[in-house]
């Protein structure tokens, strides 16, 4: 199993990988200039072009993407000369609660993988998702239009309380500004999701804090913090960069259309990750 | 030719480049990263559609038995902003896809990189991206 796992773990993350710093690299300059302002606040809106961030523990190679670096270096599998995933960057530990450990490292996409089925990827692996994503604001909203599975998630910015419902996929979220930072708060989540391809897992009890900060005409500098008691004995977070693409636009991305991979039985559909 | 091809075969894990997107699934969910695959053969059909294309090819083995593969590439969506567009690779031409096969044992794989008889790469990513290649072990 052990071995098993280490496989799945090195080709998922490195697979999944390589894409992104190629489109990274081959991108114009971004647009110079101050951050644009929409009635008072800084206005986010835009088209978006993410760093994929299959691992949140490992820090990406252009620094697009950094990992928590308050956590200490992964320490080598036990057997193994290094941590779990392929060679390159290192990796940081996550603070796993023996229930949380237990369910990362029981963890096998093979016997069955949510997202291979086009079920909803959720807010966290939205996030991290290569595709780009794009923002409209209001003085009331903030919308993300999320290109992976023309995904979209939309909720108010004035500091409104969570509603009391029925958890989902992507969670409750409200928003307020400080100062020049938009903060998302967003709880009630069905944990039914993973936190990224690896697969790091989250429990229904899962909490999330997303920092959004228009640097400059051609940034956001983006932090999320994943609070969840449940399977994590401290709060830790991730921080990335958004870089403005003006000379993109969002496309259409239909997962189900021609998904042979559940269609012809190739990968096992997914409903609930193991507990 | 066949010369040619055990070199390559045999560095594939230097030269490949970096054509996967998998976006919309995990890669262990299908594909076995310790069974790499070589083909040699002619395209039959190409699948431009979301989530992932799919190329579908008729390859001969060194015995030269024929068989049908069907080869997972990227999003179109991903592929597209590379500059790749659906016409990029055509039914009849002749390829050679390096990849990983399902792990169900059908004629299915994961394409990592799709090469014409010219050298020229199709559907392939930047050599810069930094990624691990084939041949690590992880």
């Amino acid at each position: 199993m052990g071995v098993r796992l280490l496989s799945w773990m090195g080709t998922a993350a490195l697979a999944t990988a390589l894409l992104p710093f190629a489109v990274a690299q081959r991108g114009p300059k971004p647009p110079e200039g101050p951050a644009p302002k929409l009635n008072g606040k800084p206005d986010l809106s835009g088209l978006w072009q993410r760093p994929y961030v299959p691992d949140m523990t490992v820090t990406s190679r252009n620094g697009d993407q950094v990992a928590d670096q308050s956590l200490p270096d992964a320490k080598p599998t036990p057997g193994q000369a290094a941590p779990k995933g392929p060679p390159g960057p290192p990796k940081k530990e996550l603070p796993f609660t023996a229930e949380g450990k237990r369910v990362w490292e029981s963890y096998d996409p093979a016997k069955g993988d949510y997202t291979g089925s086009c079920l909803p990827f959720g807010l966290i692996r939205s996030m991290n998702s290569p595709d780009p994503i794009q923002i409209m604001q209001s003085d009331q909203y903030l919308a993300l239009l999320y290109e992976q599975n023309t995904w979209f998630k939309v909720f108010h910015v004035d500091g409104r309380a969570h509603r009391d419902q029925v958890a989902t996929w992507f969670g409750d979220s409200v928003g307020k500004w400080d100062g020049d930072t938009l903060v998302v708060d967003t709880v009630n989540f069905n944990g039914k999701t993973r936190l990224d391809t690896i697969g790091h897992p989250h429990s229904d009890k899962l909490h999330t804090i997303e920092r959004f900060k228009r640097t400059d005409l051609g940034h956001v500098a983006y932090e999320i913090t994943i609070d969840d008691p449940a399977y994590y004995t401290k709060a830790w977070k991730n921080t990335r960069t958004f870089t403005l693409r003006p000379d993109w636009e969002i496309m259409e991305y239909s997962c189900e259309e021609n998904n042979k991979d559940i269609f012809e039985g190739h990968i096992k559909a997914g409903t609930n990750p193991e507990k | 030719m066949r010369a040619t091809l055990g070199i390559l075969a045999a560095t594939v894990g230097l030269l490949i480049s970096a054509t996967p997107v998998l976006a919309h699934h995990s890669f262990a969910a299908e594909f076995d990263d310790k069974q790499p695959v070589t083909l040699k053969g002619t395209v039959t059909k190409v699948d431009w559609m979301n989530p992932h294309i799919w190329i579908y090819i008729s390859a001969k083995d060194e015995g030269g038995k024929v068989t049908q593969w069907q080869c997972e590439g990227g999003p179109p969506n991903s592929l597209t902003r590379n500059g790749w567009t659906k016409t990029a690779l055509k039914e009849g031409d002749q390829v050679t896809i390096e990849g990983f096969r399902a792990k169900d044992a059908t004629n299915t794989c994961n394409s990592r990189s799709v090469t014409l008889p010219d050298g020229k790469k199709v559907f392939a990513g930047s050599a810069e991206d930094g990624g691990p290649n084939r041949g690590q072990k992880q």
